[in-house]
């Protein structure tokens, strides 16, 4: 009878022998990841109070910061003292709601290391700093603010970047929220409102809303044409009054209805200061789908953009889905139908055409430093992808700047400086169209490239135009950085 | 081992009991109080009573039990404490009267040891029986002693007279009746049940008056599950009957046959009750019904998790957030704050009782001490290895305590008078 006995004692101390192993694998090696659980309520506990490092701007303002409760100097509240400014780049910590921004994606470097656990304390004794470290960013204080006050209330994005190191200078989302709010007491129904509001005070539009770019991808395309050697500048083309599309009775027509030029040839040039629609359809068509494509992925379109924030894609069909629908086609190269761009996107394909068509990766934090102040890591500028070739993008930047002194971006005009720039006026079907401006400056040697999206026409309503509402945004951003620049 | 190591090691338990409150009070900021001196003097009092007891009327008995069931209890004790104060001076109580009523057990068999325990066996299968059927009393009748339901399940039974009120799952103490029934039974029957089998095909069919008892017991569980309905309490004590006939008999028939009723039983209930369907669910993707079904299982997982290798320690983790935890989920707050070394010392801990358990069954001569030994080890072993499966999800969650460390007056009664009854055994092999 021992037998029987002596089995079942072997099966109850496999099994506990199962415990074990299943114990380990619990706590080791499935361990971290139950941990750090968002819904695990440890972690949102842990981090309220605990101190966090400093959020700083380039020149650096106090973008957020950990102040400590006078009774209780271990306990912190987190303060962002420019509220609405910086609130999709910064984000926010809240106890409800987790993190999110920078606050989120730099979370592990922010928080402070000081919970008492055996490894952060092993850390500690062979001379870890268990303290938050802070982070630095590229953003120009005094140029959000002229961006976001250039913007107005108007529903739209700023993107300002330094052409040359991929540097973003600033970064507007139009409206925007008070980070504040969602950490105190009222921060539920706050939450509640900001997401019925049917403004989306809480999308980031620089990054995470894509738009038809409307003429301003004719910048594309002509890139297109150029490296392609198809048109130059001065190449004429035929200029009819309305380009009829194959295979249907539509046809495209110029913003005035009227022709381009004389009616009979026009340049180029002309035809790209003047934004006509004609022109443009009739080259797209002749380019032919797969030129168009290969142009608008070297300018970074369907493809994963590295950056601290994440970034929405902005999109361009294959060419494959135009072999039988040349009007999409025709459409696509005037920044119409299934076209879609972000305003981050557009500010890179100006940015790229600023520094000689190389586009360099695009970055928003420049260095973290620990709490003594020391640089811990900088983030050199990296080159991300050619665009096109210099002479292209040379010939493309002569004529950006003719769009700004006698085309349709003259209100961009900045006294003194040599401005470039393309207008975009997108329909969207529906409703008053999206506005674009996007352009650099100086010409000679460009600190700034940026690219200006209002939303549904802005205050102007059915009327705006990318000359009318955006220029004059980038006009004041581009006045204001160069004058202070140089 | 002699008998005063034992004592040493009972008050070196002891010891880290009141040490554990120790810290739980440091680490809450209240400074050392009362508390500690008196956890000390119930643990000496519990468990030195208990060793007095032994070295009076069961000399001979395995020195090995009450240290290993003493650290256990000192560990869940002090976990108990730092949950909750009350019910940890409620536990206390427990303690001294479960002691109690082990030490009055080994007295009552001083002279006369196991034997009536064998001779009025149908007196245990009925009081056994009753036992399980006592929750089924009315929740309103005039009586005091009444019947009710918790999380859905109807185990309980409680005694109200004026201010008083006890509650008593009597299913544990059924466990340890119904053992002795079948111990005392099977020593009896385990020849015709053992040998007799009828030829049919490549397979050998047991006799019907063999597998009656199966069926029984079958039988037995099923009208747990389905009263009570508590899949837990059904599968231990169905479990029990299926081991002990296989020891008895060596007859690996009876563990398929088992286990197939038992799978049959197991979808039934699940076809059947909403509350089983939640666990089985709740087992499969925590996570799936998060803030529902999902939630107590996930927030013992988080819990484990955030002890990772050395644990929170004693009173700075946050097993307060699991529900239920001073009770079912004890093994998972002390895997909070102990880490994996705690719990792993837990998990060994609770192999070696049984397995001490199993020894003794082992070294026996006698037939019925042998079952009853190997199926009070065998009951031990399967509750804890359910309960501890279950929090840390590696079976579906069953609603029953881990012996020796969950909060609950029934459990440490009857773990108690399990640890007095393997005493007894190993003393009587001895002596």
């Amino acid at each position: 009878m021992n037998q029987p006995v002596r089995r079942l004692a072997a099966v109850l101390l496999v099994a506990f022998a199962v415990l074990v192993l299943d114990v380990t694998y619990l706590q080791v090696i499935a361990g971290p990841d139950y941990r750090d659980d968002e819904r695990n309520p440890r972690v949102i506990a842990s981090r309220t109070g605990k101190e966090r490092g400093l959020i700083l701007s380039a020149d650096e303002q106090v973008l957020a910061e950990s102040i400590a409760d006078p009774n209780d100097p271990q306990r912190f509240s987190r303060v962002y003292p420019e509220a609405e400014l910086y609130a999709h780049l910064v984000g926010f910590s809240s106890l409800s709601f987790g993190e999110d921004g920078l606050e989120r994606v730099f979370a592990g470097d922010l928080r402070s290391k000081r919970d008492l656990t055996v490894s952060d304390l092993l850390s500690a004794l062979l001379g870890g700093d268990l303290r938050p470290k802070s982070i630095q960013l590229t953003v120009n204080h005094g140029l959000q603010q002229v961006a976001s006050a250039a913007l107005g209330r108007q529903r739209g994005s700023v993107v300002a970047i330094r052409p040359d190191t991929g540097e973003i200078l600033a970064m507007v989302s139009s409206p925007s929220f008070d980070p504040n709010l969602l950490l105190g007491a009222d921060a539920l129904a706050t939450r509640r409102v900001l997401l019925a509001d049917p403004s989306e005070p809480l999308a980031n539009r620089s990054t995470n809303r894509t738009y038809p770019p409307g003429s301003t991808f004719k910048v594309i395309v002509t890139a297109a044409a150029i490296e392609s050697g198809t048109a130059g500048p001065e190449t004429l083309l035929p200029d009819p009054l309305e380009l009829e599309l194959p295979g249907t009775i539509e046809v495209i027509r110029n913003f005035d209805r009227n022709t381009c030029g004389d009616g009979i040839e026009v340049s180029l040039q002309t035809a790209f200061r003047r934004s006509c629609n004609t022109i443009f359809g009739e080259l797209g068509l002749q380019l032919g789908a797969e030129a168009l494509t290969i142009e608008a992925e070297a300018f970074g379109f369907n493809q994963d953009t590295p950056f601290e924030l994440p970034v929405l894609n902005s999109f361009f069909p294959q060419s494959s889905e135009f072999s039988n629908d040349l009007p999409a086609l025709a459409q696509s190269a005037i920044g119409q139908r299934d076209v879609q761009a972000t305003p981050f996107a557009m500010a890179l394909v100006a940015a790229a055409v600023a520094n000689d068509g190389i586009m360099m990766e695009p970055r928003l934090v420049s260095r973290i430093f620990d709490a003594e102040g020391a640089v811990l890591s900088e983030n050199e500028p990296s080159l991300l992808q050619r665009a096109v070739s210099p002479s292209t993008a040379d010939i493309i930047s002569g004529l950006m700047e003719r769009v700004v002194v006698s085309g349709t971006g003259t209100r961009a005009t900045v006294p003194n400086v040599r401005v470039a720039g393309k207008t975009g006026t997108a329909e969207t079907g529906v409703g008053p169209p999206h506005v674009w401006f996007i352009g650099f400056a100086p010409v000679e040697q460009p600190t700034i490239a940026l690219a200006v999206l209002v939303e549904s026409g802005g205050e102007a309503g059915e009327n705006a135009t990318g000359g009318s509402v955006a220029a004059p945004i980038a006009q004041e951003i581009l006045a204001y950085w160069v004058l202070k620049n140089g | 081992m002699t008998r005063n190591a034992e004592a040493a090691l009972l008050v070196g338990a002891a010891a880290v009991a009141a040490f554990g409150v120790a810290l739980v009070n440091l680490a809450r900021g209240d400074g050392l109080d009362a508390q500690v001196a008196l956890t000390f003097v119930v643990m000496v009092a519990a468990f030195g009573g208990f060793h007095l007891a032994i070295r009076q009327w069961s000399p001979e008995a395995s020195p090995y039990l009450l240290p290993l069931a003493a650290i256990l209890t000192a560990i869940g004790f002090v976990e108990v404490y730092r949950l909750d104060r009350g019910l940890a001076a409620l536990q206390r109580w427990w303690l001294l009267i479960a002691a109690v009523l082990a030490v009055s057990l080994l007295l009552a068999m001083r002279r006369t040891g196991l034997a009536p325990l064998r001779r009025y066996r149908y007196v245990f299968l009925l009081s056994g029986l009753l036992l399980l059927l006592l929750p089924l009393l009315p929740t309103d009748w005039a009586l005091p002693l009444r019947g009710f339901e918790q999380n859905g399940s109807r185990l309980w039974i409680r005694f109200e007279a004026g201010p008083l009120r006890l509650q008593f799952q009597p299913g544990e103490i059924a466990k340890l009746v119904l053992a002795t029934f079948l111990a005392s039974y099977l020593s009896e029957r385990q020849a015709i049940l053992g040998v007799q089998l009828r030829p049919l095909g490549r397979y050998r069919l047991p006799e019907m008056r063999q597998l009656a008892p199966v069926m029984i017991a079958w039988a037995a569980s099923f009208v747990v599950l389905i009263y009570q309905r508590d899949l837990g309490a059904s599968l231990l004590l169905f479990a029990l009957f299926i081991a002990m006939l296989y020891a008895a008999t060596g007859r690996v028939v009876y563990l398929t046959s088992g286990g197939f009723l038992f799978g049959a039983g197991a979808l039934a209930a699940w076809f059947s009750f909403s509350h089983v369907q939640r666990r089985v669910s709740a087992w499969l993707d925590p996570f799936a019904d998060f803030e529902d079904t999902g939630y107590q299982i996930a927030q013992s997982l988080f819990a484990f998790g955030s002890g990772s290798l050395s644990g929170s320690g004693l009173g700075l983790g946050a097993p307060d957030r699991i529900p239920n935890a001073a009770t079912d989920f004890i093994f998972a707050a002390i895997g909070e704050e102990l880490g994996l070394a705690g719990s792993v010392a837990v998990i060994a801990t609770y192999a070696l009782l049984v397995a001490v358990g199993f020894g003794i069954s082992l070294r026996s001569r006698d037939t019925f001490r042998k079952l009853l030994a190997g199926g009070l080890a065998f009951v031990l072993g399967l509750q804890s290895f359910l309960i501890i499966g279950g929090v840390m999800r590696l079976l579906p969650l069953t609603g029953i305590t881990l012996p020796f460390m969950s909060y609950g007056g029934s459990s440490l009664v009857a773990n108690f008078l399990l640890l007095a009854l393997l005493a007894r055994i190993s003393h009587e092999e001895r002596a």
